[in-house]
């Protein structure tokens, strides 16, 4: 378990400059709330904070495809790989990484939210449970990346987590059965956060959110097995 | 006693869709390092020495056949906490020099308060002490190197698998790997070796092997590969060149050369003929010679490899 967690806080660290960034979205939402009337105006506060929420799933997919080719082009993996570090604990460290990522993320975007939005009259009780489903959703989406990632180069990965996240819905759509969009439930988390409102009429279900994390983990052990296979010494490019 | 390290005909091909080749990198490779010995590994660029380490690591599989490391299979974690690995292009992480390398002896297991101290002793032996807190991404080539040696031997293995570890360090940090690497055969390790420079090996291992376009081509130890002549060089005064082939005179004597074999009749030969023996010297090549002879390198060799 070690291992996974050096390697994990390690990623975070790697990551820090992505990371404060996409915290700056976080800051301008609490820029807005400082300077507007969040009684008044908070259906616009809110209509922003849901923009800013999903950005963290497009860069948990941003981090996802490139976290191993990162560490392979570097050659950095070569130093990690020759411990006693199985290629399994190295996938989980990265995983963890994108979650924590992620949560420090959806903490802050939390934080912020209960404040603004909470003052407008938002249950903060919502708000985390969006956050929880937000950082599910990440580490998904994080892991699938990570997956294609083990033998796609980043932008190839991230265009197949892309279609992968995109198609269950799309075939939900299609096809009129609600509940194919639970096959990979990404897309089901971000529209709970896209749907979220002052007077929310739907329960909050936890459903997606565990399916999220199971998933997660049945990715990880696929991206293991593959991973297993790759000669990571080789060329990424 | 088992091996430290034992290639079992090893292949490793790699192969390319577009456009469709394959490339063989090792072919039928078989090798044994002995517990307690320091081996260079020699070849050209491409020959398939660091596609021998890198399945030696497990960062590879092989096409055919296999090997241990410790005796335990290629690709064995666990067999990994008690071996150190220098890359060949070391990279690191852009962190404080000792904490880098407190960071990869607690991936091996090693616990906090060991390290403490022994991120210490490893930078202090490889001549970074003043530069520890100093951060790694502002080092010259060379530091990181010293870096990464530091890190291989955090874990004070029993086997170094050390890939060009000289190769960008001035002649006072190679004197200091050289008598680094010394001491810690003293103590009992196993250093596998790979370099380009002939004279560093000449000077350290008990034994190297020449690889050559993935094929083993030469193993031994390295007195016996210097003097694997069985030739040796005759200087004899009094006796007119032209009494044995391709001799020449110079300075007053008669130089020639002859098998070893045919010694004892040669020097009978300049008794005969009223001469007189200088010296008898048995012919030594240096590494080098005996490398550029083996690999037939003084036109470049093929590309394809994983250098």
């Amino acid at each position: 378990m070690r291992p996974v967690l050096l390697i994990a806080v390690n990623f975070v660290r790697e990551q820090r400059w992505p990371i404060l960034v996409l915290l700056l979205w976080v800051l301008l939402l609490a820029f807005l709330g400082l300077m507007t009337n969040k009684a008044r105006e908070g259906e616009d506060l809110l209509f922003v904070f849901k923009q800013v929420a999903l950005y963290v799933v497009a860069f948990s997919v941003f981090f996802g495809s490139s976290a191993i080719y990162n560490d392979r082009r570097s050659r950095r993996i070569l130093s990690i790989l020759s411990k006693d570090v199985e290629r399994g604990e190295y996938l989980s460290g990265l995983v963890l990484g994108i979650a924590i990522a992620s949560a420090i993320y959806c903490f802050a975007l939390g934080l912020t939210g209960s404040w603004t939005l909470g003052e407008a009259g938002f249950a903060v009780r919502q708000m985390w449970f969006l956050m929880l489903g937000l950082v599910a959703a990440c580490s998904l989406a994080g892991t699938v990346a990570l997956m294609f990632s083990t033998f796609l180069n980043p932008f190839f990965a991230a265009g197949a987590t892309a279609v992968a996240m995109g198609l269950p819905p799309a075939l939900s759509l299609g096809l009129h059965v609600a509940e194919l969009s639970y096959l990979i439930p990404v897309y089901p988390l971000a529209a709970t956060v896209l749907k979220s409102s002052f007077s929310p009429h739907e329960r909050m279900s936890w459903f997606p959110i565990a399916l999220a994390f199971l998933e997660t983990l049945l990715f990880w052990m696929l991206s293991a097995k593959i991973f297993s296979y790759v000669d990571i010494a080789v060329s990424v490019d | 006693m088992k091996t430290a390290l034992e290639f079992d005909h090893t292949v490793k091909e790699y192969s390319s869709l577009f456009p469709r080749r394959r490339v063989r990198a090792l072919d039928d490779f078989c090798l044994s390092v002995e517990p307690g010995e320091i081996f260079g590994f020699l070849g050209p660029n491409g020959a398939g020495k660091t596609t021998a380490i890198h399945l030696a690591m497990g960062f590879m599989r092989p096409t055919d056949g296999g090997g241990h490391l410790l005796g335990k299979p290629f690709g064995n974690a666990a067999a990994h906490r008690r071996v150190g690995f220098l890359p060949e292009n070391v990279a690191m992480y852009p962190r404080r020099a000792e904490e880098l390398v407190r960071f990869y002896g607690a991936l091996n297991g090693m616990a906090p308060a060991d390290l403490r101290t022994r991120a210490a002793e490893v930078l202090t032996l490889v001549g970074l002490q003043e530069r520890r807190n100093g951060n790694v991404s502002k080092f010259s080539r060379g530091m990181v190197q010293g870096v990464g040696l530091a890190q291989a031997i955090v874990n004070d293995p029993e086997l170094l698998i050390l890939d060009e570890p000289t190769s960008a360090l001035d002649p006072a940090s190679r004197v200091a790997v050289r008598e680094l690497l010394l001491r810690m055969r003293a103590a009992g390790k196993t250093i596998f070796l790979s370099s380009h420079l002939l004279s560093e090996v000449e000077l350290v291992c008990d034994r190297v092997a020449v690889l050559h376009r993935g094929r083993l081509v030469r193993v031994g130890k390295i007195a016996d590969l210097l003097e694997s002549t069985k030739r040796a060089d005759i200087v004899a005064r009094g006796i007119k060149p032209a009494a044995f082939p391709d001799a020449k005179a110079q300075d007053g004597v008669v130089v020639f050369s002859t098998s070893t074999a045919d010694q004892r009749a040669a020097l009978e030969r300049v008794w005969q003929l009223g001469g007189e023996v200088v010296s008898v010297n048995p012919q030594r090549l240096s590494l080098e010679q005996i490398f550029l002879e083996l690999t037939g390198t003084s036109k470049p060799d093929r590309d394809g490899g994983t250098q």
